[in-house]
């Protein structure tokens, strides 16, 4: 070869080496634009050349150090050009190869295999074109440079030829029979055999019969082996088979033996299933449930799982056209990266008008789905939507169509899922027009003038339709109403108070009694927002309306508490975790709850065990003071107690206080559900200007009482002085 | 020649290397132009995410997102194991255990008796899923559930485990799912957040949630979530001042916009207009908020439908029928937290009451979605963050008993989004202790959520401190078993 020429064609492998190494580091990032792909797809055409010429080349290598040849100018001038052009083909091949495995369809690990030989290959070749004329190159490295090269080659071969053709092309016409397609497929045959063959008969057939068993045949799976029968119809829990596969790995009578390949977990899933539904022989998977597990199993070995996804062969719109008609109220979106179609929606009525919806014709093509509901739609709005011919879904809740307008609807003929709730549809317009929905699958009706029965007679008609009538409450199942509640901001009150009690519900009853009888609905008074209240009042009512079942009872309790101290404090201390608002807690107006979750359960409740609740009040002008009383919890089951006494006293000057009353609350003698309430000590009415209240905790926990001896801890949420 | 390897290698002087590698620079010059914005630095973040749009076709638009916080006991609800009883009071067989950690509430007991469930369950729709005594109104929807009893985490504390489920991540500062999402696929209604949190209790032993479970962590702070309250202002701040009526707050906006835009002209400042966009966006809110809390207009139907609570502003019921609302006004994501789920003791009286609070609402939840068309492109997520140990936390008696918290397995159930209805998936051993089919880890169920959303869970990146970072962080496989 001309010298030159061979200068430039060992630049040129150099070059096309590194642009391959370029290429392998960034193939993820590797965009391919059209007209290169053209190349790539020479690939198939070009890989023939290499392969022969690098073979002659390898084979000519090979007998390179023979006597006859090594002296052969000839030989040895042809081999190095031979070695060079295949190389630099290989060179020129692999980057097609690259280019071509950027298009769809190429993945997996035979193409790993493929991609990684053939640079091999390549970068072999390449390597010992310069290393081959080195002085230490010795005929034996050269010969089994030469085999081992030339055998990677023809695996380089084997593998693309895999990647063409697919798995197994060659033994393809030997061994595999024609796939069965899903509506032929029977479960037995195409599903549960197979795996008996894969998994079993290598050690149960006629000639190695382990256990006496055989998997060939029908007959011999019905006979079972030397151990009993194979299964039990319909009992997949006691079968023989199932025992077996389940059992655990080191067991020597686990199946398949321990080293030989095992069930997948959907296979013991189909078998088990297949035994629970009898064990059936001749059944086609189509002949089961749709719902059937073994059928949706069944069915994705017949049918590919990949690529559910629609294809859409329509134009994708001008993004400046879609970002034009896009608003705050007209959402448009892509369905997806890089998909034409679009789905849009309407919000808020009042900026809906007709023109905002005709505007959508320059997308017509490309809308598939529509989402109107709640729009101020009407029937003559409709024709806007006719043009919009690949409109798959169409959202019409709440909107003001009637029969009418549906019939234009049936030109959609793409039209899958169709949303009628909540409109004035009736029976009538939609059976007339629902034969020519050719494609729909789903039309939602709840809330229509459509009732049940006529639901259920279209849905007779139409059985490749979904007719959903949703929730329609018919009476036979009444539920409860929750309690009522009340509207006051507090249920402590100085002056008199107007009471507020409501119920959430229109329409709603409210009962109540104030004399500590159970409320009912004919007897009790009727709560009608009038009730004025001037003193403490236990207020027990209960909501009733027709059709509900009245709600259980609840009782509110308004406290009177004419003066409020202008200064408190503690002589005490509170409990560490009971401190609430300190000595504010108790005139704040702000009453506890039971719940230990609820933030009014720590801000509210003052509580103490270890001491005395001591709270010292003073006023600034006198007050004429004849009752004390402190609300309380009660929840005996955690150790919550009512105070062993209360001493209250009182007296115009701070040291000189006297002892107006002493409560001794009664202490419950079982355990008793919790309970809120006031305990109240009258006393002659006395003029005081300085108050001192004592609340022991109670010292020693009743005998019954699973804490017994011990001190109860006291809550206290508010005061009340009258 | 001897001659001829001197003059091979006299071929390669520096010249010739020089040249050759200048060819080879070409070369490279040559591919980078098939590799777009590899000399420009990259494109976004270098993650080759596009924000907004996703990246297939999605079955669902939109998750409600029931979340059981407390962890509700998966043996008293759906994963039936009449074994327990058989067993009630016998010793967890310590190979059943194996080497798991337990928390320090149990870890001391001296015994660990195994604790059957007080309450009866029975199968119910076509797929004979056993669903307990204490959920009737969610038995009657089986067949458009497909309960999960086979879900695992590595969590063994609430604020972790939540922490997890919601972000990824056990530690928080990672945003939450409702903030990917938001991420991902961006508005779908311009007037609302894309991301809203709804919060409630029981009166069950309950366990706090944090706003951190809403954060957008170091996503834009547009993606947090936006937390309702039950009071008079559902979102904070967005009220006009009184004496202020609407067309002055417009004609105060568009005055305000034109100073913005002053000052945009003068730095140039992306936040300006990002600011001014957001401005717009609150009175938009304005309307659209009042129009979607507005309760009263709901029928007599919808009120049977989730229960007379549903009208008690801040109860589950009326939280369920806001997500519903909010929902079908194209909020990405609704998020609900309902409290008192933690059963440590006391159980058969706790857990009747949580379950009454929520049965009925989640069931209708699920109808009113269906009956509005709604439900196949709205997915729906009901469950807590772990399990319960099948063993009695504390004194087991014939009537009562607890049970601590069990990560090993739990169940949960979806609805709607593409997800297969009437099916019951994965399956855990007779004492309901380890999980014996078909386990999904938590990263599997943010694969799936996000994968029936149209998001490659994989692709779905943001580069944060030089790290790439996902919800599922580094695993996570879509559960394909259970996609319609």
């Amino acid at each position: 070869m001309n010298r030159k020429l061979q200068n430039m064609a060992e630049q040129a492998l150099i070059v096309s080496n590194i642009f391959i190494v370029f290429l392998l580091f960034f193939e993820n990032q590797l965009i391919v634009p059209t007209w290169l792909q053209s190349v790539g797809r020479m690939h198939p055409l070009l890989l023939h050349f290499p392969i022969v010429v690098l073979l002659a080349a390898f084979g000519m290598e090979f007998f390179r150090f023979k006597s006859t040849y090594i002296s052969n100018t000839f030989y040895l001038g042809f081999l190095n050009t031979l070695w060079l052009t295949g190389a630099l083909l290989a060179a020129i091949t692999v980057i097609m190869g690259l280019l071509l495995s950027k298009e769809q369809g190429y993945s997996g690990d035979t193409l790993l295999w493929h991609k990684w030989w053939s640079v091999g290959v390549l970068w072999f070749s390449t390597l010992f074109y310069w290393i081959r004329n080195a002085a230490w190159y010795k005929p034996i490295l050269a010969k089994s440079m030469a085999a081992t090269a030339a055998l990677s080659v023809v695996m380089v071969g084997h593998f693309g030829a895999t990647l063409t053709h697919g798995d197994g092309f060659i033994s393809a016409p030997i061994t595999q029979s024609a796939p069965v397609p899903l509506h032929e497929a029977v479960v037995f045959a195409d599903v549960i055999q197979p795996i008996f063959e894969q998994k079993c008969v290598a050690c149960h057939n006629s000639d190695k019969m382990n256990g006496e068993l055989m998997f060939t045949d029908i007959k011999s799976i019905l006979k079972g082996g030397k151990t009993g029968k194979l299964f039990v119809p319909g009992k997949p829990e006691i079968s023989l088979l199932l025992e077996r596969i389940h059992l655990p790995m080191g067991e020597k009578k686990h199946m398949p033996p321990t080293g030989k390949a095992q069930l997948s977990s959907q296979e013991i899933t189909l078998l088990s299933l297949w035994i629970k539904g009898n064990a059936d022989f001749t059944k086609k998977v189509t002949d089961l449930s749709p719902t059937d597990s073994l059928r949706i199993i069944a069915s994705t070995l017949f049918s590919p799982v990949e690529n559910t996804e629609e294809i859409y062969d329509f134009d994708a719109a001008d993004e400046s056209t879609i970002a034009k008609l896009r608003t705050a109220y007209r959402t448009i979106a892509p369905l997806a990266r890089e998909s034409p179609a679009l789905s849009v929606s309407f919000f808020n009525k009042s900026n809906f008008t007709t023109e905002k919806l005709s505007e959508l014709n320059a997308i017509k093509t490309q809308i598939v789905a529509l989402n109107l509901s709640k729009m101020p739609v009407s029937d003559t709005d409709l024709k806007n939507i006719i043009p919009f011919e690949n409109l798959q879904k169409l959202d019409l809740n709440f909107t003001n169509i009637t029969g009418k307008g549906l019939k234009e609807l049936t030109i959609l003929k793409q039209l899958k899922t169709l949303s009628l709730s909540g409109t004035q549809l009736n029976f009538n317009d939609l059976q007339g027009t629902i034969g020519n929905f050719k494609n729909l699958k789903t039309i939602t009706l709840w809330n229509t003038q459509l009732s049940v029965s006529e639901i259920n007679k279209l849905q007779k008609a139409r059985k490749d339709i979904t007719f959903v009538a949703g929730f329609r409450d018919d009476g036979s199942n009444p539920i409860k109403l929750n309690p009522p509640q009340v509207k006051n901001s507090s249920t402590i009150f100085g002056q008199p108070i107007l009471v507020q009690l409501y119920h959430p519900i229109k329409g709603t009853e409210i009962r109540y009694t104030t004399d500590g009888t159970m409320p009912d609905s004919i007897k009790s008074p009727l709560f009608n927002n009038q009730t004025l209240l001037k003193e403490s009042a236990s207020f027990r009512a209960k909501a009733y309306k027709t059709g509900w079942l009245g709600s259980d009872e609840t009782t509110f309790d308004f406290y009177k508490s004419s003066f409020k101290p202008d200064s408190s404090h503690l002589l005490l201390a509170l409990n560490r975790v009971h401190q609430a608002a300190g000595a504010n807690t108790f005139f704040d107006g702000k009453l506890g709850t039971f719940s230990a979750n609820s933030p009014a359960w720590a801000n509210n409740w003052a509580g103490v065990r270890n001491n005395d609740l001591a709270l010292v009040c003073a006023f600034k002008t006198p007050v004429l003071l004849s009752s004390v009383g402190l609300r309380i919890m009660e929840e005996v089951e955690t150790g919550i107690f009512p105070p062993e006494f209360v001493e209250v006293w009182g007296g115009t000057n701070e040291n000189q206080m006297r002892l107006l009353a002493k409560i001794k609350p009664s202490i419950p003698s079982k355990m008793r559900p919790h309970l809120l309430y006031a305990i109240t000590g009258q006393f002659k009415p006395t003029t005081i200007t300085h108050l001192k209240i004592i609340a022991k905790p109670l010292q020693k926990i009743p005998e019954w009482h699973g804490s017994k001896g011990s001190v109860a801890l006291l809550l206290i949420d508010e005061m009340f002085l009258n | 020649m001897e001659k001829e390897i001197l003059e091979h290698g006299l071929h390669f002087n520096r010249r010739r290397f020089l040249s050759t590698m200048s060819l080879g620079l070409g070369s490279v010059a040559l591919g980078s132009l098939m590799v777009p914005h590899l000399l420009s630095g990259g494109d976004n973040d270098g993650t080759g995410f596009l924000p907004g749009i996703p990246h297939f076709a999605p079955k669902a638009k939109r998750v409600i997102y029931l979340f059981q916080n407390g962890a509700p006991s998966q043996l008293e609800t759906f994963d039936y194991k009449p074994r327990l009883r058989e067993m009630m009071g016998q010793e967890l067989p310590p190979s059943v255990r194996g080497v798991q950690r337990l928390t320090g509430m149990t870890a001391n007991q001296a015994a660990f008796p195994l604790a059957g469930s007080f309450t009866n369950f029975k199968q119910y729709g076509q797929s004979g899923a056993w669903i307990s005594d204490l959920l009737p109104y969610t038995s009657k929807i089986a067949d458009d559930l497909c309960i999960i009893r086979s879900m695992y985490t590595e969590a063994i504390n609430h604020d972790p485990a939540l922490t997890f489920f919601q972000t990824g991540s056990q530690q928080g500062n990672r945003p939450s799912m409702g903030a990917w999402l938001s991420y991902g696929l961006g508005n779908e209604n311009k007037n609302l957040p894309d991301f809203t949190v709804l919060l409630s209790r029981g009166i069950g032993n309950g366990q706090g949630v944090y706003s951190k479970l809403w954060s957008n962590g170091f996503l834009d702070s547009v993606h947090q979530g936006v937390q309702f309250s039950k009071g008079e202002d559902p979102v904070l701040y967005i009220r006009d001042p009184e004496g202020m009526d609407r067309q002055a707050r417009r004609e105060m906006l568009d005055n305000l916009s034109e100073l913005n835009e002053l000052s945009y002209n003068e730095f140039g400042d992306p936040e300006i207009t990002a600011k001014v966009k957001q401005y717009e966006m609150a009175y938009r809110m304005q309307t659209a908020i009042p129009e979607v809390m507005d309760l009263s207009k709901e029928s007599d139907d919808i009120v049977k439908l989730y229960g007379p609570e549903c009208l008690v502003p801040g109860t589950f019921a009326a939280n369920c029928l806001l997500a519903r609302k909010l929902s079908e006004n194209g909020v990405r994501f609704v998020q609900l937290y309902h409290q008192g789920w933690d059963q440590h003791g006391n159980l058969p009286f706790e857990i009747t009451s949580q379950a009454k609070d929520v049965d009925q609402a989640s069931a209708a939840l699920v109808t009113d979605l269906k009956q509005r068309g709604l439900l196949d492109e709205t997915l729906v997520i009901w469950g807590g963050e772990f399990g319960r140990t099948s063993y009695s936390q504390g004194k087991l008696t014939i009537d009562n008993y607890g049970r601590d918290h069990h990560p090993r397995c739990f169940s949960i159930w979806m609805a709607g989004g593409g997800i297969k209805p009437g099916m019951v998936y994965g399956e855990t051993d007779e004492l309901g202790y380890n999980i014996q089919r078909n386990p999904v880890h938590v990263h599997d169920f943010q694969a799936t959520v996000l994968h029936q959303l149209g998001l490659n869970h994989e692709k779905l990146i943001f580069k944060h401190l030089g790290r790439r970072y996902r919800l599922t962080d580094i695993s996570g496989k879509v559960v394909r078993d259970i996609i319609a």
